[in-house]
């Protein structure tokens, strides 16, 4: 096992996930250094998400280390990923529907509470405080995000981009390290995908946060990312800066098919 | 009486000290500030303006949207005998900025701090209100608004501004005449104002996009200073009818146009044609009813509509320019509005440069 370094925040050695005999990732290691915005890319099927999942404990994997922020472990749980500073959103919007934007900033803040139930229910102690201060960071995260004009709105009454960005709030509202974002740009148009690399830009930049996505759109994450990893069929195929990966003849070849035409030519 | 617009600040602090001078949304809460509170602020950046070595035949040049901030910068360079220049922060104003060359600068935020960078001499003092984007210490004399409240004197300087200086100055483009409006012009503006329309510091008023245009600076800034009535600014534009909504002001200010943006907002919100709701809304804004039927739509429709304007509370509706259009006419007459046209005698003096918008989106 490859020892981390102190600017990494997060490393996989040797990662390997399978289902029922199906291998989805096989043998992954690569690092992702604090403040970087790494992307996963790769065609449909490559083991994006389930990396995802490996990382923030929804999957665990079958073999290998995951080391965040200095510590390595075999199995983490979801809820223990988030104590510990990983936030993540979904390739299908899961938000709550029913409630408005801020409540559902609000439940990012959940772990944020220090105050008991019994606070809660009597408006006791540290209730009244904490709430206040909840909605504090709350409202900072929906200004920070320019979603301001819909904080009482139910989320459901929203167009798709607005309810990705409301998304990607709550999951902002965790105060994250490490912001896991699953195809956060998927369904945009051109000017919303514009719009949301800005905010995944400043996000990095204003609040240090370190962010690994998966995108589809090539143009996006060459124009976005410091750091691009390669996926295909649950291998890593490459893994670099995206003018390095850009000139990975292993990558031109998953994404332009040219892998075929160049064996029959051996 | 007070002459300059300072003065007139100084009067309400002295006169009206407890009552609430503003009311500005951050971060979804609203803050209120009194007259005392804020003629001790703007005494205060007074002082800050002073250190960095602003004077009376000095310009401040603003960048940004209606915010309070702004506005108290604007009455603290007044203070000091400067004048200031208002730029509408959604123009390119490169080109100005690199004909003016201004030494003292506000901008609102990183797109307002670029064109000032754009220019070939920077300024001596930047100061910016949201330091989105920009990086620390980057750029001599950049610092931030809020910066100024910490090492400042505690005695402010004196209130060294006349009533014959300008205290304001519009710009319609690059090259077009500035519009230059003086203390004394705007205070005699506004008390022309506050007279006919019966304005007292009861009202509530939405100030909307302040600096944009001569005509906020003439019919709301100095009715405000004169009358001592409650500025409220809003959160962000795109917030604005969330916020007059939850203020329910009783003075507005508009365009044509305005009103005609906020007419369109209210239809798209009206129930489907067809419908039952739909007819009756019909039937409740006819005009000339019955004293039954104008009772029932009144509190069936007209009331929960004028709720939704955030035009309950309304009672001084302002129109600035051309008339409303005949569509536009009705339905806020059938409401109850009836939006008057209002030109200052002053303001027919000046030179007539009907580029240099009156007000922008205030509504």
């Amino acid at each position: 096992m490859s020892a981390t370094t102190e600017s990494e925040l997060l490393r996989l050695d040797d990662i390997s996930l399978s289902f029922k005999g199906v291998k989805a990732i096989t043998s992954i290691s690569f690092a992702v250094k604090a403040g970087e915005i790494c992307a996963l890319i790769g065609p449909n099927g490559a083991g994006k998400s389930s990396l995802l999942n490996v990382i923030n404990g929804v999957y665990q994997a079958q073999s290998g280390i995951v080391t965040y922020a200095g510590q390595a472990r075999r199995r983490m749980r979801p809820h223990q990923a988030a104590e510990r500073g990983i936030a993540r959103t979904f390739q299908n919007i899961a938000l709550f529907k029913g409630m408005s934007v801020l409540d559902n900033v609000l439940t990012g803040r959940n772990l944020k509470l220090r105050s008991s139930w019994i606070e809660q229910v009597l408006r006791l102690g540290r209730a009244p405080r904490e709430d206040d201060e909840q909605r504090r960071r709350a409202e900072k995260i929906i200004e920070f995000l320019r979603i301001h004009p819909w904080r009482h709105v139910l989320v459901g009454k929203l167009p798709y981009g607005l309810q990705k960005r409301v998304e990607l709030a709550r999951a902002l509202a965790a105060e994250p390290r490490l912001l896991l974002l699953d195809e956060p740009m998927a369904g945009m148009n051109a000017e919303e995908k514009d719009e949301m690399s800005q905010f995944i830009r400043d996000i990095n930049r204003e609040f240090g946060t370190t962010v690994v996505l998966i995108e589809h759109d090539i143009g996006v994450v060459m124009g976005l990312c410091d750091h691009v990893v390669v996926l295909d069929y649950g291998r890593k195929i490459g893994d670099g800066t995206p003018e390095q990966v850009r000139a990975n003849p292993d990558v031109i070849a998953a994404y332009l098919g040219t892998r075929r035409s160049r064996a029959e030519s051996h | 009486m007070a002459q300059t617009l300072p003065l007139a600040l100084l009067q309400q602090a002295q006169t009206r000290g407890s009552a609430i001078a503003l009311r500005y949304k951050r971060l979804g809460i609203w803050h209120a500030r009194s007259w005392s509170e804020l003629a001790q602020d703007v005494g205060r950046l007074a002082a800050a303006l002073h250190q960095r070595g602003f004077g009376r035949h000095d310009d401040l040049l603003i960048i940004s949207q209606a915010r309070s901030e702004a506005l108290l910068l604007a009455l603290a360079a007044q203070w000091l005998g400067g004048s200031v220049t208002l730029l509408d922060p959604e123009r390119d104003n490169r080109a100005l900025l690199a004909r003016l060359r201004p030494s003292f600068v506000l901008a609102e935020a990183l797109d307002a701090v670029q064109q000032v960078r754009h220019a070939d001499l920077p300024p001596r003092v930047l100061l910016f209100l949201d330091g989105r984007g920009l990086n620390a210490g980057e750029g001599k004399g950049l610092s931030a608004y809020a910066d100024l409240f910490s090492g400042v004197a505690a005695e402010p300087p004196v209130c060294a501004t006349e009533p014959a200086a300008i205290a304001f100055v519009f710009h319609a483009d690059t090259h077009g005449p500035s519009l230059r409006l003086s203390h004394a012009q705007l205070l005699g503006g506004a008390r022309k104002l506050v007279a006919r329309e019966h304005l007292s510091g009861a009202e509530e008023a939405l100030a909307a996009r302040v600096f944009a245009a001569s005509g906020q600076a003439r019919y709301l800034l100095a009715p405000w200073l004169c009358a001592g009535f409650c500025l409220n600014f809003p959160e962000a534009m795109a917030t604005r009818d969330t916020d007059r909504r939850e203020l329910g002001p009783t003075l507005v200010l508009g365009t044509r146009e305005s009103y005609a943006r906020l007419e369109q907002w209210a239809r798209e919100r009206l129930p489907l044609p067809g419908t039952l709701g739909y007819r009756l809304y019909r039937w409740a804004m006819v005009p000339e009813a019955q004293a039954f039927r104008r009772w029932l739509g009144y509190w069936l429709i007209r009331r929960p509509l004028l709720d939704v304007l955030g035009m309950s509370r309304l009672r001084v509706p302002l129109l600035v320019g051309p008339a409303l259009s005949q569509e536009s006419a009705a339905f806020f007459g059938a409401l109850g509005i009836h939006p008057g046209n209002w030109q200052e005698p002053s303001a027919r003096q000046e030179p007539a440069d009907t580029r240099i918008p009156l007000i922008s989106q205030s509504v």
